[in-house]
């Protein structure tokens, strides 16, 4: 999944989630800051990574679905965000199949900008 | 965000272990989440984004927060495990609570527990935070 960063997405997804710190959406305020500009939110990188497990796993990445995820790097307007997965391992309990993941979302540098793993329940149609 | 908080904006010496947040409850309404999945190229459903849920919870827990001038407060790790997915136009509440306050230099990291109920008080979501902010 490839997605590109854009001043454009930031401001919206500070207006949806009523996340306005001025590091993501005033670049005036930005620019004096160790960074040097605007970033993304990195609940912003991260949703890239739900939405693609939601992708794979359906309901069931919404109901029973487990992350960990570290933010590494900050992603900036003009960046285009490669998101990754692979599956693990699949582990049985109680007759229910659990996929474990591991995921990470790069830059075009190849920066890793998130990293974690992600747990999803298992029907066997998904396999 | 149609959110309503009571409370008013904390320093960070007085986020201690042990301190809860008001209880933030926000309808998340279609606009909301329409915007949201623009925002994230996302494919729409009937159900909320899981992801939309938290980030309305942290960022009105984050704006609660009064940081010296000229500063941020950065995420560095979330952990989230989701329960029940969530219809367009239902109302959540957040519980968010300090468990842990490490000091690193002129940096603090705070962790934070939090904790989603729908009307019916059944949990949705619960999760770990880890922001780091100017001590």
């Amino acid at each position: 999944m490839v997605k590109h960063i854009t001043q454009e997405k930031i401001n919206l997804y500070a207006e949806a989630s009523g996340d306005f710190n001025p590091i993501h959406v005033d670049e005036s305020f930005a620019v004096k800051t160790p960074f040097g500009g605007t970033i993304a939110h990195g609940m912003l990188n991260l949703a890239y990574v739900s939405e693609m497990m939601t992708a794979a796993f359906g309901r069931n990445w919404l109901a029973g679905g487990r992350l960990r995820a570290k933010f590494k790097e900050v992603a900036r307007p003009g960046d285009t965000l490669t998101i990754s997965s692979t599956v693990n391992s699949i582990d049985n309990t109680d007759g229910v199949s659990y996929a474990n993941c591991s995921f990470d979302v790069r830059n075009q540098k190849g920066e890793v900008v998130v990293a974690g793993e992600a747990t999803a329940k298992f029907s066997r149609g998904q396999e | 965000m149609t959110g309503k908080m009571q409370g008013n904006t904390m320093n960070y010496e007085e986020l201690v272990p042990g301190y809860e947040f008001p209880p933030t409850s926000y309808e998340l309404s279609a606009s909301l989440v329409s915007k949201y999945v623009k925002a994230v190229d996302g494919a729409g459903d009937d159900f909320v984004p899981p992801l939309a849920i938290t980030a309305c919870a942290i960022a009105t827990m984050a704006g609660s927060i009064s940081l010296p001038p000229g500063t941020v407060a950065i995420h560095a790790s979330q952990d989230l495990e989701f329960f029940k997915p969530v219809p367009i136009g239902a109302t959540v509440e957040s519980h968010i609570r300090v468990v842990q306050k490490i000091a690193r230099g002129k940096m603090g990291m705070l962790i934070l527990e939090l904790e989603i109920l729908d009307r019916g008080k059944e949990k949705v979501q619960s999760g770990k935070a880890t922001i780091a902010l100017p001590a």
